[in-house]
């Protein structure tokens, strides 16, 4: 395995050597601009608006105290001292230089990260839920797996030049926490009698055509999982449509070929595939991986001091009561650490911050960080007679904001800010958004909100899936932004519907406001969340708030 | 004051912008000092839109010259028209060459059956000139995809004695230009869905059919491929030299860089434009190409773990990408197949060989096409034997650099969890 032993660190140096050739080999003439542009993508650099930008994987989401600290070196000495954690459990380092990246993959090897695959028509970052081995409703660690398939698709030689981009999510809870039915893979772990499976979907994907994925095998035995995700890309890779990248992703070929001929192929394929892996899953693998994997050595000290801190400091109540998510072990709890305070960007973490980070996570949080999918960092395991320290220590460092799930915890691509593909601007929306929230002080008053900005039709911000979604678009030169209601990426897999008209920029803020009034006038109680109120009673008097002028002429005539 | 060295300045300038977009390159380049006065020049053409539009944005108060060489096509005309309404472009110039030229060049307006070039100058060439005297610089559409003299366009290309052309959408691909319609919701040409990819004067342009160059259906029949505007101040000159098939090409050492290898650099399915008819991947017939008459200069290669190898046999049977990978079955007696890339990044055929393998063919698999040495360890794992190059790439990526992936049964991950 690469990020641990010996030999994984040499693999990551020998690619980082393998890129710096490439850039000497692009400089002297050896290779094309056409060419270098796929090698430079699959090693994870973008050309960007303003510079060339560094993808860096966070596999699965979980990182140690000594990587986190590796990333907050890269951030000071190569880039501007920050860097920008994505929804896809990535880090975005975006102002870097072409002649710094082969040293960058370098330190990155160091502390046994690196950026391949992040970029390119290739096998992408696994992701999972960032809670895995912590959550209250997990079947199984979904970790090991998700490391069995990062290993296995790193370098795969026949699936480096994909019709497009294709991304893998496995979720191990009985809640799905890491949006399987919107990627080209999703898997969910399952238990049937005492045998552990997968239920695997295909063809979701947001982008420019967000599709919800289908399940294309209820029940995988968990033995069969690589040459069955091998099908499945080989059926894409001869398949999928090559004429025109906007239809070219699995959900298209999917759509368009239908599941049943898809799933025919598959298991056709999957009979031959079976036979070349025919030892199974690589079970001596898969145990040093789940030992990689074991949770801590829990601890049992004294809570008492948790039960008075809760008493005697509202504020550390309510921000326990937003950013604690149930753990397994008793007496433990997930924390979520947002990175959504006032006037910050959505997912932007500073050097000191990640520092800051890695010290807590030592000293209070059994050395464990995961970056989440909506750009916050989690801390999974937190003994009870830690928080109160914790949260002091986070409070002094302007990292305590209790909005974990409110509303102004904002989901946001980079847009147009630092995104040569954005159309509009979405960081100054967000903050925007926030402030006028913050201003009204109706953040615990809504609840549970999910809101989510792109800045271009790519919806990195994952704007359908938001219970309220806001998509940035260049109309004319002009910014222009269009409101999606409805969607949800947790509970029962939905993609937003547009509302209408697009807004301009300046009129963004004043119609969500309209919509935050019509939904605290229309919930039948406080406890109706804003998406279940709009389940219940249907877009139409919340479309009626965004649209005042259009309700108003309808009634005039 | 603008500085006397025209060739420095464009250099200077194309070391400043490398490494920007379109759009920044237009921007800065209206507020660079070093242009100084500066107007576009649009046909409004099939893709004129995406120049002008860029241009509203950014500085709309930029003039814009539009030759009407009163041959033009009436849709042309109502294009215009319908463009400079939705824009707000502030100070568009309709350029006409002199009603007393004309009359005593061309009177009949015949002039383009007995001569092209003349014809252009007349009522193109010289009009734009004339006005293009106040300017120091001027915006060009032109892009490297649209090949021939325009493969080597940089962002800034002097135009002797003094004046810079700027063309911010040289590295676009046709997907590029394509998109940016798209997404800004900018109208079409109506000639372009009626197959006109690029459109001139009403007589000298027809349409293209599929599988034929955009540009295919300017002056058709003819030697001629440009206008001549874009040769004021200087005969054709390709900023990046790009001859055709250098018979001794030595390595490129240094910028400028060769754009795309020489030849017909073939496209990824993904740059295809819609509208425009896709430029067909040269495809090596393996077989003529192992002839003995094949001069050792152009000759293809074959990469193996050990080096270059002259081709030597010719395949049994060619996969082409798009194989049924059901009907493989007659292939498995074969002793050699070639496996077909027409495009880098189009991996279907390493698919294809690891099919063949696990079918149990056990004769050579041969690849053919457009994989680079980078690819070279890609194609040994999924079971392809030998890559055939061309005698181009074999040059630019000589035979150290195939080498340095004939170790690629290290790291092999893959191999390792399928045994």
């Amino acid at each position: 395995m690469f990020d641990a032993a010996t030999d994984g660190r040499s693999y990551l140096r020998h690619r980082a050597a393998q890129f710096r050739a490439q850039v000497a080999r692009r400089i002297d003439g050896s290779l094309t601009e056409d060419e270098f542009r796929p090698l430079r993508l699959m090693n994870g650099v973008y050309l960007q608006l303003h510079a060339y930008m560094l993808r860096v994987a966070i596999p699965y989401g979980t990182i140690s105290p000594a990587q986190m600290r590796g990333l907050a070196r890269i951030a000071e000495r190569w880039d501007r001292g920050y860097g920008h954690f994505t929804t896809r459990q990535n880090i975005q380092f975006h102002w870097a230089a072409l002649v710094d990246i082969p040293d960058m993959l370098d330190a990155l090897a160091d502390v046994g990260l690196h950026a391949i695959q992040t970029s390119g028509n290739t096998v992408r970052n696994v992701t999972t839920d960032a809670f895995a081995g912590a959550a209250a409703d997990e079947i199984e660690d979904p970790r090991p797996w998700a490391e069995l398939l990062r290993y296995w698709s790193t370098d795969h030689a026949e699936f480096q030049f994909l019709p497009r981009k294709f991304k893998i999510a496995i979720s191990g809870g009985e809640r799905d926490r890491a949006v399987i039915p919107a990627h080209d893979i999703g898997l969910r772990l399952r238990r049937q009698g005492r045998e552990v499976g997968f239920e695997v979907w295909i063809g979701g994907g947001l982008g420019r055509t967000p599709l919800i994925g289908k399940v294309v095998r209820d029940f995988l035995p968990a033995a069969d999982l690589l040459p069955y995700i091998e099908s499945i890309l080989a059926a894409y890779n001869l398949s999928g449509r090559r004429d025109n990248k906007y239809k070219a992703r699995l959900k298209i070929t999917v759509a368009e070929r239908g599941l049943e001929v898809l799933r025919e192929e598959i298991e056709a394929e999957f009979l031959r595939r079976k036979a070349v892996f025919s030892s199974g899953a690589p079970e001596a693998l898969l145990d040093e991986l789940r030992a990689r994997f074991a949770a801590p050595r829990f601890r049992a000290p004294d809570d008492t001091g948790y039960e008075i801190a809760l008493a005697a400091n509202p504020s550390f109540r309510a921000w326990s009561d937003t950013n604690l998510s149930p753990h397994r072990q008793p007496g433990h709890a997930s924390v979520t650490v947002t990175l959504k305070a006032p006037d910050m960007t959505p997912g932007d973490c500073t050097a000191a911050q990640m520092r800051l980070l890695a010290d807590l996570a030592e000293r209070h949080a059994y050395s464990d960080l995961r970056i989440a999918h909506d750009q916050n960092i989690v801390l999974p395991h937190v003994h009870r007679s830690e928080l109160p320290a914790l949260y002091a220590a986070l409070r002094d460092a302007g990292l305590a904001t209790a909005n974990k799930g409110r509303i102004t915890d904002i989901i946001s691509c980079p847009g147009m800010d630092f995104c040569t593909l954005a159309t509009a601007r979405s960081i100054p929306i967000a903050r925007e958004l926030a402030d006028y929230v913050r201003a009204r002080d109706l953040e615990d008053d809504i609840g549970p909100f999910d809101l989510r900005i792109s800045g271009c039709i790519n919806a990195c911000g994952h704007h359908h899936l938001g219970h309220v979604g806001i998509l940035g678009l260049d109309r004319a030169g002009v910014e222009n932004y269009q409101i999606t209601l409805g969607g949800d990426g947790y509970e029962i897999p939905s993609i937003g519907e547009r509302a209408g008209a697009g807004f301009p920029y300046d009129q963004v803020v004043p119609a969500i406001g309209r919509l935050i009034d019509a939904y605290l006038g229309l919930r039948d109680a406080p406890e109706e969340r804003f998406i279940d109120a709009l389940r219940r009673l249907g877009a139409a008097p919340f479309r009626a708030a965004l649209y005042p002028e259009a309700a108003d002429g309808k009634a005039a005539k | 004051m603008i500085a006397p060295d025209l060739e420095t300045r464009a250099a200077r300038l194309n070391a400043r912008y490398r490494n920007h977009a379109a759009v920044q390159v237009l921007r800065h380049a209206l507020a660079d000092p070093e242009l100084g006065r500066v107007a576009l020049v649009s046909s409004f053409g099939a893709e004129s839109v995406v120049l002008l539009h860029m241009l509203s944005v950014a500085a709309p108060d930029t003039p814009v010259l539009f030759v009407d060489t009163r041959m033009l096509f009436p849709e042309t005309l109502e294009y215009q028209r319908q463009i400079a309404a939705a824009l707000p472009l502030t100070d568009i110039r309709v350029i006409r060459a002199d009603d007393a030229a004309l009359a005593e060049a061309d009177p009949d307006g015949r002039l383009h059956q007995r001569d092209t070039d003349a014809c252009c100058d007349l009522r193109k060439v010289v009009p734009l000139e004339r006005a293009l005297s106040g300017f120091d610089a001027w915006i060009t559409g032109r892009k490297r995809f649209q090949g021939g003299e325009r493969s080597g366009l940089d962002f800034f290309e002097p135009e002797p004695p003094l004046r810079l052309r700027v063309n911010p959408l040289a590295h676009w691909r046709p997907q590029d230009v394509a998109e940016y319609m798209e997404e800004n919701a900018l109208p079409r040409h109506p000639l372009v869905a009626r197959g006109y990819p690029s459109i001139g004067c009403a007589p000298c342009t027809s349409a293209v059919k599929a599988g034929e160059d955009p540009r295919a259906g300017r002056w058709r029949g003819a030697e001629k491929t440009e206008c001549g505007i874009h040769f004021i101040g200087g005969k054709p000159r390709p900023v990046a030299p790009l001859p055709a098939e250098p018979v001794s090409a030595p390595r490129p050492s240094a910028a400028p860089l060769p754009l795309r290898g020489a030849g017909p650099g073939p496209l990824s399915k993904d740059d295809e434009m819609t509208t425009a008819a896709p430029t067909a991947p040269a495809r090596q017939p393996a077989a003529a190409a192992a002839g003995p008459a094949a001069a050792p200069a152009d000759a293809p290669v074959l990469v193996r773990d050990d080096g270059f190898h002259p081709v030597d046999t010719a395949p049994d049977v060619a996969l082409p990408p798009d194989s049924d990978p059901a009907a493989l079955a007659p292939c498995l007696g074969a002793s050699l197949v070639a496996v077909e890339f027409p495009a880098m990044t189009d991996g279907r055929g390493f698919t294809l060989a690891r099919l063949l393998r696990e079918q149990g063919f056990s004769g050579r698999i041969r690849a053919t096409g457009a994989l680079i040495a980078d690819q070279y360890a890609m194609a040994r794992r999924v079971g392809i034997d030998e890559v055939q190059i061309p005698a181009e790439l074999a040059r630019r990526q000589p035979q150290e650099q195939w080498l340095a992936r004939a170790d690629w049964q290290d790291w092999d991950h893959r191999s390792r969890l399928a045994g």
